[in-house]
């Protein structure tokens, strides 16, 4: 576009992109700063002591190996579970692919520290309601299943963490040009063969950056641990820095943990954009056919629906069924019995209750008015980043997803260490400029991708028939964003609904969230938390219809 | 007076000129064609006239009006140069039915619902859209589509309508009559166009005026006729499809009318030099001929051909041929005779039809 173009167009998304940088070098540079001060006699020092101290701390080394190995397990799970899902969904006439693809998808909008705490009541070694069940009924024991471990982080983890995948590898999957697939079968490869020697590999970059994703964020996740690993004393990376965070608090060694873990998610982030951007094949040709559909003989369509089986009903069922019994139980004992039913809990949470009624009140508003301003921040970034200055595109584009990558914990501890020093300090407003600087960024490659796909001729043609620049962007560029635009602002919404990770280190007395809250309860009444985690699974699935509703088929193609 | 004005006109991408110090004028209701391959800078002539592209040097003037003038630091946004423009893409809106599309610059004008909407739908009519109005966009066919896009860049009656390529997605059928309804309609309303293509038929039927580019400059300029009858360069002939042969500039002349040029020794062609060659005798010269200047056809007697059918192509209504004139190849073009390869035939080449450039 022209460079005279005004002033709101020159300046707008220009501002758009600054904010955003400015949300991720404000934390970013306090852990740097705080990581390296030591207080001597009351005053700061430049000193490594933090890192010292964090290096010596036979702890440090724990929790290091602990998340690692969750994170690896975690991610190789969710890689074979995501692929061989979005397999059968895509590629094969399995009974009821139409509802189990969007069944697949539940977990994605779902809690992770809900999903952790019914795993709790559904496997706890005394009270949970499988071997309870099992016991009374079949004389059977599940003693040796024992969820507060660091496999039951990884189980609850790859449930999670198995829709990233299926979203990265579906869209190659579903339109792959057939043809790549047809004449390794013409030319006398087996099915098996083609799948692992054509198919496999062509989808494989999809593979690894979904892979990456899930290994940077599974193991940056708070929520699980929290619930399964820190009350045997198991140790992980977020809870190990939260734990540091409390009383009596060390800031400059948790700081220094935040230094490390920011190298190398930054350092996996950078690697990523550089080498697997590169490497992404042109599946996609708009010609063609598309890939024939895999008839199942029966062994395999059973093979195919037990997976399924297992998956939403270990992802999505049986957790909710748990969480509705604990919820209208007086007390949970591992058993609901209908007679004792009760809608006590409810009843206090959300007429009775202030932490709860507060707890709510926030989390909705931080939900909302977070989602509507990082969408607001996504359009202006996302035109910079696709009509803007083409000198400095590459480089915002990646400072402004690298936040993507970084903990909640993390980027919490620097907004703390920022609030410690202003005003913000107990305010609901850190919690919310700590939510965008997180989570703004999933928008802004929402809204960016949805940029490139509009022809800059259908501006053009608008300018060039007498609109202004504010008046194109009313007329033409957000109607054709809006679908884009809808779909961000849903996400953001459930992101915030269930934030935990940088909310547990910036909430006090008063800006409690509703995950917050559960935590805080989880001490007191498996009741009141499961009543909690109803409601706010009701705030989920909201989202999500709402979002499969809008969700339709039409103006992405015809763009 | 002149509807457009371009002076010195340069724009660069990095350290590539696409446009290197272009000035043309059109005059008020005039047609201009921009005329050249690909990549040739005519796109960003284009763009530079309608203010998506901001030039590094020159001035540019809508209608007597300076929209862009480097010195003066005046650069016009877009919609203040009150343009029309018609994309190869046609760029219709999808999220709007075709009378909004149409409708949208009288919108952006500040003009009532009613009255916009019965403009719209008069300038529908004009374009043969009658009955289309509350269509959605994207449900209406390619050419439809592209009849939006003009309509569209018509209602407002602005001075100047700008054409990118706006007919080259449209089947050759299609675009004929396109061609044709473009020209009855450029006529009706008198609004000055300025066409970008690189089809030469699409450019000479629509345009009195023709502008070939050639990497980023002006190569000819002039009026249809003569720059295609005319060419002043071996790469005007050879973009215009013409034999283009390397020959020997003879220095005594049989007639003083004409120029005579060897191409082989056994072969001297008559012609006339274009217009500013220095062409020295005994010289370099390349010769020039278009296909269907050339003629051939069956000898009456065996012993009169000049020259033997190399490669025979039929194309329908016409052939075009390969054929061997004294060890020199000449292609031609002409109504289907059934020659065959191997075929000994008489050559007829007008003289007048010769040119010579350097």
């Amino acid at each position: 576009m022209s460079e005279q173009g005004g002033w709101a167009q020159r300046r707008l998304p220009a501002a758009g992109v600054a904010v955003g940088v400015i949300l991720i070098a404000g934390p970013f540079l306090a852990t740097v700063v705080r990581s390296l001060l030591v207080w001597r006699d009351d005053s700061p020092h430049l000193s490594l002591g933090n890192f010292a101290n964090l290096f010596g701390d036979p702890r440090f080394l724990s929790a290091a190996t602990n998340t690692l190995i969750g994170g690896v397990c975690t991610t190789f799970f969710s890689l074979v579970l995501g692929f061989s899902l979005a397999f059968l969904v895509c590629r094969t006439d399995m009974p009821g692919r139409k509802w189990l693809e969007t069944a697949n998808l539940v977990p994605f909008f779902l809690s992770p520290y809900v999903g952790a705490i019914s795993w709790i009541y559904l496997l706890a070694p005394h009270g949970g309601l499988l071997p309870t069940l099992l016991r009374t009924h079949y004389g059977l024991s599940l003693e040796w299943l024992n969820i507060y471990s660091v496999p039951g982080v990884i189980f609850v983890l790859t449930l999670f963490y198995t829709p990233y995948v299926y979203l990265f590898v579906t869209p190659p999957l579903r339109e792959m040009d057939a043809s790549f697939e047809d004449a390794a079968r013409v030319h006398g490869a087996s099915f098996w063969y083609t799948t692992r020697h054509i198919t496999l590999p062509l989808v494989m970059p999809a593979m690894l950056s979904a892979g990456l994703i899930v290994f940077v964020t599974s193991a940056g996740l708070f929520d699980v641990p929290l619930a399964l690993a820190a009350p045997r004393g198991i140790r992980f990376m977020p809870t190990e820095i939260f734990a540091m965070v409390q009383y009596p608090s060390d800031l400059g060694k948790a700081a220094a943990f935040g230094m490390v873990v920011l190298a190398v998610t930054v350092m996996l982030t950078l690697w990523q954009r550089k080498f697997l951007a590169g490497r992404r094949f042109d599946t996609i040709t708009g010609k063609g056919y598309r890939p024939r559909t895999i008839r199942l003989r029966l062994p395999a369509k059973i093979a195919a629906l037990t997976l399924e089986t297992i998956y939403v009903g270990g992802g999505v069922v049986l957790p909710t069924i748990v969480l509705l019994m604990v919820s209208f139980s007086k007390l949970w004992t591992g058993r609901f019995l209908w007679r004792t039913a009760t809608t006590a809990n409810y009843d206090y949470i959300l007429t009775k209750y202030d932490l709860t009624r507060t707890a709510i009140g926030n989390s909705l508003f931080l939900a909302v008015a977070g989602a509507t301003i990082g969408v607001a921040l996504a359009v202006l970034q996302g035109y910079y980043l696709t009509r803007g200055n083409p000198k400095n595109r590459a480089l915002m584009e990646t400072l402004l997803s690298l936040p993507l990558g970084i903990p909640g914990i993390i980027l919490g501890l620097g907004f703390l260490i920022i609030a410690l020093y202003t005003p913000l300090y107990s305010t609901l407003s850190i919690i919310l400029i700590a939510y965008i600087a997180r989570f703004q960024p999933f928008a802004t490659r929402n809204v960016t991708a949805m940029f490139m796909a509009i022809n800059p001729e259908l501006e053009q043609s608008a300018r060039a028939s007498g609109a202004t620049w504010k008046q194109t962007m009313r007329h033409i560029v957000l109607p054709l964003l809006k679908p884009s635009l809808i779909a961000s602002w849903l996400m953001l919404f459930v992101i915030f609904i269930r934030e935990l990770g940088a909310t547990i280190l910036l909430y006090a007395q008063g800006t409690e969230t509703i995950s917050v809250a559960m935590v805080v309860l989880s001490e007191r009444s498996s009741g009141y938390v499961a009543a909690l985690a109803v409601v706010q699974l009701v705030m989920l699935l909201a989202a999500f219809i709402v979002f499969q509703i809008t969700r339709s088929p039409i103006s992405q193609r015809s763009v | 007076m002149s509807s457009v004005r371009v002076q010195g006109l340069t724009k660069r991408f990095g350290n590539h000129a696409a446009v290197f110090e272009v000035s043309f004028d059109v005059p008020t209701g005039g047609t201009i064609a921009l005329l050249g391959p690909s990549g040739c800078g005519k796109t960003t002539i284009l763009r530079c006239l309608a203010g998506l592209e901001t030039p590094d040097f020159g001035a540019i003037e809508i209608d007597g009006e300076p929209v862009f003038d480097r010195d003066k630091k005046i650069d016009l946004a877009p919609e203040r140069r009150g343009l029309g423009i018609v994309f190869q893409s046609y760029a219709v809106w999808p999220h709007m039915t075709v009378v909004e599309n149409v409708a949208f610059p009288l919108k952006v004008r500040g003009m009532g619902a009613a009255e916009r909407r019965e403009r719209a739908a008069k300038m529908l009519d004009l374009v043969g859209l009658k009955g289309f109005e509350d269509r959605s966009a994207t449900l209406v066919s390619g050419g439809q589509q592209q009849r939006v896009a003009l309509a569209r860049a018509l209602v407002h009656e602005p001075r100047l309508v700008l054409f990118d390529e706006a007919l080259s997605n449209l089947d050759t059928r299609l675009r004929q009559q396109m061609r044709m309804e473009l020209r009855v309609l450029q006529e009706r309303l008198g609004f000055t166009a300025v066409y970008v293509t690189h089809d030469q038929a699409e450019a000479f039927g629509l345009a009195d005026t023709v502008i070939l580019m050639n990497n980023g400059a002006i190569e000819t300029i002039g009026p249809s006729r003569q720059v295609f009858l005319h060419p002043r360069s071996a790469f005007a002939a050879r973009f215009f499809g013409m034999n283009v042969l390397e020959g020997r500039l003879l220095e005594t002349q049989a007639d003083p009318r004409y120029l005579e040029v060897e191409l082989s020794p056994r072969l001297v062609v008559r012609g006339v030099a274009a217009p500013e060659q220095d062409l020295q005798p005994n010289g370099r010269v390349l010769a020039c001929i278009r296909k269907d200047a050339v003629r051939v056809y069956r000898p009456e007697r065996p012993e009169d051909a000049t020259g033997v059918i190399v490669a025979a192509s039929f194309l329908g209504a016409e052939e075009e041929y390969l054929v061997d004139v004294a060890g020199v190849q000449i292609q031609t073009i002409g109504p289907a005779s059934g020659l065959e390869k191997g075929e000994p035939v008489c050559v007829a080449m007008v003289a007048d039809e010769w040119v010579f450039v350097r």
